[in-house]
């Protein structure tokens, strides 16, 4: 009956309750929002990172990790032999890995170039679905393939920028004024961004270049395919060798850094040119089920090759594994502050609902409620209130989450900052079942914390002269 | 042996810089059965000794016994809970919990004192009939009239089957009517199951039907007689 009085105490005064409620709801739908924003964003970075970069587990010769040294590589062979029984292993895929100069008609650049077999790569990483131009290494050709990134294949002065009349039609759609602005350029042809940029700056009212610039070098970006790209790098004999590739894919991940220096090639390809023995490589990177198997599978493999470095992915790279943990306790942190804030609004309602019933609570202790009861009472009363707005809140956010989760939202405004550091423009918020444990956790404590200077006001109350009539 | 014994009694408020004598050399003996008025002029000291007797307050001088108790050797939770196990109250205002219907305010008590909650519905029941509202159980009580909400304090100091029961001023805010049937109430209870009441008033016609009635005038028992 104490939980059902203190329910109905709280709606005694509905407007004042009700401001306390939606002031938490609003307060905790920031919070959650934040905190599943950072979440997201968080845990897409990680996915994209081991789907696109790192995988799950990386195995290597242990010296290959010190110095990259060519020569330093394992044998593939009884690898894969333990792979293809171990349950928990979904795919996996055996990389040379050499670090090349890479040489086009305009420009040259450094690159990692990784000789895969496509077929394993394909089951194994993202970067074939990331393809913007062209295809990956699939199909055979007299001059083998490359597949560069798209920072690359700009650094390698590989896109031509043309302002064709389709273009601006396309752009007259969303602005008319553009459209005519832009005629004077038709036709042009650039071979950077740069050009091109300085030639729109030149042309366009300030207006518009600030709101087209990007969009227009975007749209009118041209790779220019079969280009090709002379590598060359060191043989285990520490001889320079080079061999021609012609460009036939361009990738695109949501990490610039990774896309200026990573670029794939056949690995049947790359073995008689690198002067390593076949069957050998420099790196076996592996996929699993399930994240969560990672740590066994990666003990089952160690078991058997104790002369390789078998290596977890927050191994590989412990950034990321903290990130996902920072981003947890960033959100916490912010809970906390908003409920903290609130608290202060929770404690005035509480005290003035307290004050309000000093008669009532003087009648309650003469008739024979214990101290114990009356403070029991009021941290009720003041849980249910917070808990209410908590409930409300968590709704609202999870109506949030529901609908962004899919569709995802969209910070392109600033998206060139984001992918500089590895984060994809689109966020899909994300919450786990833990985080609103936590927050529950989090709100019934300042509903109890927020009750307690008001119970103590009550507590201190005379009964005799609270019923004193005057 | 008396159920209240009241002895050698001072009450001195000190707490301004004005010294108060509200009661002085009270000496009481009120016997299980009593149907006992507390009378006199506004400011002459029955509120605090209705206090004094219900564990409210505590004496300057003086002790008070309750059943076989002295009040004097009990403290803080230990007194409320004997004050909820013993003495029935019925306040002139704010007796009532205005979110809770006639029913659940008389159950509130019995619940404080743990009684089972199929015992508690029942015995509710029972003591709202008894006071003449059997068919308001379920009313909240801004939707009773002033003397209905003052019956229902009655049927709920009843229902935590008290040694005595104290109300001070019950009538004070009724109409002639709504005190003429409270008293009744309150004296057939009295008379049919041997309720205690000792309850202060200054109203003529209430004074009447009290069978022992006790004068105090400025702190001091003026006369106490039975009629
Ligand atoms: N808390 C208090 N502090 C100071 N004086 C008080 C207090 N309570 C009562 N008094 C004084 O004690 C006297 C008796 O008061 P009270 O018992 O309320 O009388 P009654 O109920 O007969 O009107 C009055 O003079 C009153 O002013
Ligand atoms: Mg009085």
């Amino acid at each position: 009956m104490l939980v059902s009085l203190s329910w109905r105490n709280i709606w005694r005064n509905q407007t004042r309750s009700m401001v306390v409620v939606f002031a938490i709801a609003l307060g905790l739908w920031g919070g959650v929002t934040s905190m599943s924003l950072i979440n997201g964003w968080v845990k897409q970075r990680m996915n994209d990172s081991i789907r696109n970069e790192i995988s799950h587990i990386q195995i290597h010769n242990p010296q290959f990790l010190q110095n990259e040294e060519v020569d330093k590589t394992l044998n593939v062979d009884s690898i894969t032999s333990l792979l293809d029984t171990l349950s928990g292993v979904s795919a996996y895929s055996a990389r040379l890995k050499i670090f090349s100069m890479a040489q086009t008609d305009r420009a040259n650049s450094g690159l990692i170039v990784l000789g895969v077999n496509p077929v394993s790569e394909r089951a194994l990483s993202g970067i074939p679905e990331k393809i913007i131009y062209g295809g990956f290494l699939e199909g055979a050709f007299k001059i083998p393939s490359i597949v560069i990134g798209k920072k690359a294949a700009e650094e390698l002065k590989l896109v031509n920028y043309e302002i064709t009349d389709s273009i601006i039609k396309r752009l007259e759609r969303n602005d008319e004024g553009l459209a005519s602005a832009l005629s004077e350029l038709a036709g042009k042809s650039y071979r950077s961004r740069p050009a091109l940029i300085r030639d729109l700056q030149a042309t366009l009212k300030p207006s518009l270049f600030d709101r087209w610039a990007d969009a227009i070098a975007d749209s009118c970006a041209g790779y220019r395919l079969n280009t090709p790209v002379v590598l060359t790098f060191q043989t285990p004999t520490g001889e320079m060798h080079s061999a021609m590739f012609r460009v036939r894919g361009v990738y695109r991940t949501s990490n610039t850094a990774f896309d200026a220096r990573v670029a794939y090639v056949n690995l049947n390809d790359l073995v008689p040119v690198s002067g390593l023995d076949p069957g050998q490589v420099h790196e076996v990177a592996v996929i699993c089920s399930d994240i969560r198997k990672v740590p066994s599978v990666a003990k089952s493999i160690a078991s058997k090759f104790s002369h390789l470095k078998i290596r977890p992915w927050d191994e590989v790279s412990p950034e990321i594994a903290l990130y996902s943990a920072l981003g947890d306790f960033m959100g916490m942190i912010y809970v906390v502050i908003i409920l903290f804030a609130l608290a202060f609004g929770i404690i005035n309602t509480m005290m003035m609902s307290v004050l309000e019933r000093f008669r009532e609570f003087g009648m309650l202790m003469a008739i024979g409620m214990n101290r114990v009861r009356v403070f029991t009472m009021i941290m009720l009363e003041s849980v249910f209130l917070t808990f209410t707005g908590g409930v409300v809140g968590v709704l609202l956010s999870t109506t949030f989450v529901m609908i962004f989760s899919h569709t995802g939202i969209d910070f392109g405004m600033w998206a060139e900052g984001f992918e500089a550091i590895g984060y994809s423009s689109v966020v899909y918020p994300h919450i786990t079942f833990a985080n609103y444990v936590q927050i529950t956790f989090l709100v019934i404590v300042t509903g109890m914390l927020a009750s307690l200077w008001p119970a103590r006001r009550a507590l201190k109350l005379n009964p005799m002269q609270a019923l004193r009539i005057e | 042996m008396a159920i209240i014994e009241v002895v050698n009694v001072d009450k001195i408020y000190n707490d301004s810089d004005v010294k108060v004598v509200a009661l002085s050399g009270i000496n009481l003996m009120i016997e299980q059965g009593e149907f006992t008025a507390i009378v006199g002029p506004s400011g002459s000291g029955k509120t605090t000794l209705l206090n004094l007797l219900g564990g409210l307050d505590t004496p300057t001088n003086g002790k008070i016994r309750v059943g076989d108790v002295w009040l004097n050797e009990m403290k803080g939770s230990k007194l409320i809970d004997f004050r909820l196990r013993n003495i029935g109250f019925v306040f002139q205002s704010y007796n009532l919990i205005p979110v809770l219907t006639a029913g659940e305010n008389v159950e509130l008590i019995m619940q404080l004192q743990g009684v089972p909650a199929m015992q508690r519905k029942q015995v509710a029941a029972e003591m709202l009939s008894k006071v003449g509202l059997a068919d308001r159980v379920s009313s909240r009580p801004a939707k009773l009239s002033g003397g209905q909400q003052q019956r229902v304090a009655v049927a709920r100091a009843l229902a935590s089957r008290p040694k005595f029961i104290l109300a001070d001023e019950p009538t004070a805010n009724l109409d002639g009517k709504s005190a003429e049937s409270l008293l009744q109430i309150m004296e057939h209870l009295n008379r049919t199951e041997g309720v205690t009441f000792i309850f202060s008033t200054h109203d003529q016609r209430v004074v009447s039907r009290a069978r022992r009635v006790i004068l105090l005038e400025d702190g001091k028992i003026k006369s106490d007689f039975a009629q």
